[in-house]
């Protein structure tokens, strides 16, 4: 089954073509890694599928509905969830707040609820709580509770960004360069983490500026170029396509 | 667990229930013939104490807007404002040369939560999708032009010389005079005023604040996490907007009459300067800072008749000149303000 179907996606910015006819498929339960020297338009293509900006043609189809022009907070209650490429945890919020404010459908979330202190709010704050317990255990952050995100290292708010996005249960998670800037211990263990998500059926579209990491996690390359695809295929067969070694020797 | 939980745990009293106890027991204290005489010398302090709470309901409105939303929303008077002269004008009888429908007092008090509500949905949906510092000046843009207005239209809304014959709903609950009047005026805005506090306390510390939190910190990613940053974005203008129209009701209804006086830049100085002083955001520091502010512009007020060849005037400017430097102190030293938490506000102190 098609998860994610990207049709003729275009946008500019003035004269700049930043995403020039885009269109690839993700299946479910695939990881696929999008890669592309600088300026290729791979952030550009994430933000018009995520809807974080608009864009000017071409057509998004996610989980068998039409989503082109979905504001984001409702891909985000669909499923499609993104990181960004600069983490961007809520610094000035706990990081046990960074994790419950992601918790989908929450009633104590609508000012009713709030000002009434509603028993079915207080239920879900607990549940969520919970959840957020755990998957911050599983990153290995849960010490770091009650800590304001901003005091974070590096990498412990490139976890909590994945933990936190993992709040909303996504279909499909996109993640924009989860390696930039990682040690090379801290991205073996994002690797493992990703490798253990996917197996448990969650579909993962990374864009990754370093082939090295991506070749060995993902099942299949979608290469980049001046705004388009230029090729796409396994691993293997893509570190062999001799267009996409000029891209990158070129670019 | 300590900091993000206890902001969600109840307190010792719940603030909703102290101020609806007190309105019940203000409004049974109104009705019966019971009243307080305060000394004579008091009635200064006490006419403070009105404004303190009319503005605080202006100021837990306007803390929600910026201290937790991050919104910049430079024009708190102008809902004050419409708010009381929508009252006035729907209640005045006979007003000199404006317009006074005569309608019982409790339509003015509804048309006024109503119309100022209903600037706040307009000015919000026409603005608030702009950066934080363009909705600063076009709600600073928007407070003076109805102030403006208010002074200009006299036909409608009797210009310079106001509003008058203004029903007084709690003047009319004793004969005994004006400083029982006062009183009873400081028991039912007292009662009023910790209600909205309690009432804003529990958007600000439930799931709800900590979304109008994550708004201030990082508007795209709570949108990429699911949440409506617009519609909240909205909502809470709204709501500051229609309890500063209510407070506006009510001041017009403690005087008697509404004026453009009442209604200046002052009030948004004040208000600002007490939430920066007590701490963007700390539900109950900002009304700390509030009080700290006037009863500073009390004091300074007593002290003027202590000190020889200073008029009055001259006197007004030097106290603007001490609060404005009272600021940048507060500003330069202690960023998040005295109670404010210098995390959540991401300054350095």
């Amino acid at each position: 089954m098609t998860l994610l179907a990207v049709e003729d996606v275009r946008r500019s910015f003035g004269s700049l073509v930043a995403v020039d006819g885009v269109s690839f498929g993700i299946e479910a339960g695939e990881i696929v890694g999008m890669i592309g020297p600088n300026g290729a338009g791979k952030t550009t293509t994430f933000n018009c599928i995520s809807s974080v900006i608009d864009s000017d043609a071409g057509t998004v189809r996610f989980d068998g509905a039409d989503v082109t022009g979905v504001p984001p907070y409702a891909l985000a209650r669909r499923g499609m969830v993104r990181t960004f490429q600069q983490t961007r945890e809520l610094e000035t919020v706990t990081v046990a707040d960074n994790m419950l404010l992601a918790a989908p459908e929450h009633p104590g979330e609508r000012a009713w609820h709030a000002v009434g202190r509603t028993s079915a709010s207080a239920q879900r704050e607990a549940a969520a709580r919970e959840r957020a317990m755990e998957l911050l255990e599983v990153f290995d952050i849960a010490g770091m509770v009650e800590e304001y995100a901003g005091n974070l290292s590096g990498g412990q708010r490139k976890l909590l960004e994945l933990a936190r996005s993992l709040m909303l249960d996504p279909k499909l998670l996109l993640l924009d360069e989860p390696f930039a800037g990682v040690n090379p211990s801290l991205t073996n263990e994002i690797v493992g983490h990703i490798e253990a998500l996917n197996d448990e059926g969650m579909t993962l579209l990374i864009i990754e500026h370093e082939l090295e990491t991506l070749t060995d996690l993902v099942d299949r390359l979608i290469v980049l170029a001046d705004g388009e695809v230029l090729a796409t295929g396994p691993p293997a067969d893509i570190m062999e396509n001799e267009e996409v070694v000029d891209a990158y020797l070129g670019g | 667990m300590s900091d993000g939980a206890s902001r969600f745990e109840e307190f010792p009293v719940d603030a909703v229930h102290v101020g609806l106890t007190l309105f019940v027991l203000a409004v049974l204290f109104l009705y019966s013939p019971l009243f307080v005489q305060p000394p004579g010398g008091t009635f200064t302090v006490l006419e403070v104490v009105v404004l303190f709470l009319l503005y605080a309901m202006i100021l837990v409105g306007l803390n929600l807007q910026f201290g937790h939303a991050g919104l910049v929303n430079f024009g708190p008077v102008a809902f004050f404002a419409v708010g009381g002269y929508t009252a006035a004008m729907l209640t005045a009888n006979d007003p000199f040369r404006a317009v006074g429908l005569g309608y019982p007092w409790p339509v003015g008090l509804l048309a006024a939560i109503l119309v100022a509500a209903a600037l706040g949905v307009l000015l919000g949906i026409s603005t608030l999708r702009l950066r934080d510092d363009f909705l600063a000046i076009v709600t600073l843009a928007v407070a003076e032009i109805i102030h403006g207005l208010l002074e200009t239209q006299s036909d409608i809304t009797g210009g310079s010389l106001g509003l008058n014959n203004v029903p007084r709903p709690i003047a009319g609950t004793t004969s005994a005079g004006d400083g029982a009047v006062l009183v009873s005026t400081i028991i039912v805005f007292g009662a009023l005023a910790v209600l909205f506090y309690g009432v804003f306390r529990r958007l600000s510390a439930s799931p709800y604040g900590r979304v109008l939190r994550a708004i201030r910190a990082d508007e795209q990613v709570t949108e990429t996490l699911g949440k409506r940053v617009f519609r909240y974005k909205l909502a809470v203008f709204v709501y500051g907007a229609a309890v500063a129209g209510l407070a506006g009701a009510l001041l017009v209804f403690y005087n008697g009459a509404a004026s453009a006086g009442f209604f200046t830049i002052n009030v948004t100085v004040i208000v600002w300067i007490g939430m920066l002083i007590g701490g963007a955001g700390s539900d109950r520091g900002v009304l700390g800072g509030l009080a700290i502010i006037m009863g500073f512009q009390l004091f300074t007020r007593f002290l003027n008749d202590q000190i020889p060849f200073v008029t009055q005037d001259q006197f007004a400017s030097l106290r603007l000149v001490l609060v404005g430097l009272l600021l940048m102190v507060i500003i330069k030293y202690r960023p998040e303000g005295i109670w404010g938490n210098a995390d959540e506000l991401g300054v350095d102190s």
